[in-house]
């Protein structure tokens, strides 16, 4: 990888908080950021599983509205 | 897996994604198989948002919701999770039938503000809903208890699953 490849990733990193960095001299030193990847992606995935959940019963009344517009549908043109 | 016991083959389930796209902001994505102004209804009528809000998975239950879906118009929603009890309430800011809702989050100070669009794409609903935090430390430490809270109801999903497969086992 080039060294503007490099910086270009590292600052990537940088703003979504994964690591910081710190420039001594020529030397650039990156540590893991206040959030660390693994927790991140824990919390976003357990997140994610709150709503897929609430979604799966929204779908449930979703198709009950659908049912019910069918059947109300049907009564109107009777 | 046993495949025998469904009764009638699963429609495909649309995937949930979650993705933080910046510092202060969350973005939940999902597609919804019925046309806006229904996946709206469930949204902005408490007889129905009640029924899809509080799924059991979440150990809590919902003891009141209250909504009065127009500009300025607030929202109130009480929960009891074991002994404990919980509000949330806050304000609506936009309301476009079948289109756009926003509201705030006022049980905090670092409370969030909501926006949810119901994009139609050929009979069906795409939903994007968007909290925009007041600064990265509140997104962070919602993100957190969110977890925390979800972690301990997984939990006792993990345990009871163990029992019935130790009782199943046994059969």
């Amino acid at each position: 990888m080039t060294l503007t490849g490099m910086k270009k990733h590292v600052g990537v990193l940088e703003q979504a908080g994964l690591v910081t960095t710190e420039k001594v001299g020529r030397v650039r030193t990156c540590t893991l950021g206040p959030r660390r990847l693994q927790e991140e992606a824990a919390w976003i995935e357990r997140y994610r599983q709150v709503w897929d959940a609430r979604f799966d019963e929204l779908d449930r009344v979703v198709e009950g509205l659908k049912r019910k517009e069918r059947v109300d549908g049907r009564k109107q043109t009777e | 897996m046993d495949a025998s016991r469904r009764s009638e083959p699963a429609p495909m389930k649309n995937p949930t994604t979650v993705e933080r796209t910046s510092e202060r902001e969350l973005v939940v994505t999902r597609t919804f198989n019925g046309p806006p102004r229904l996946v709206f209804e469930a949204w902005t009528k408490p007889e129905l948002f009640r029924q899809w809000w509080v799924p059991k998975s979440m150990g809590m239950a919902l003891l009141s919701c209250e909504m009065d879906v127009r500009v300025g118009g607030q929202y109130r929603l009480e929960f009891a999770h074991g002994d404990s009890q919980a509000a949330f309430f806050g304000t609506y800011q936009e309301v476009a039938p079948h289109s756009r809702l926003v509201w705030t989050n006022e049980e905090s100070d670092e409370g969030s503000v909501t926006t949810v669009t119901f994009e139609e794409q050929g009979g069906k609903t795409l939903l994007v809903m968007h909290e925009l935090y007041p600064s990265k430390e509140a997104l962070d430490a919602a993100g957190t208890g969110a977890a925390d809270a979800m972690g301990e109801s997984f939990q006792q999903l993990d345990e009871l699953l163990d029992t019935l497969s130790a009782s199943a086992g046994r059969a």
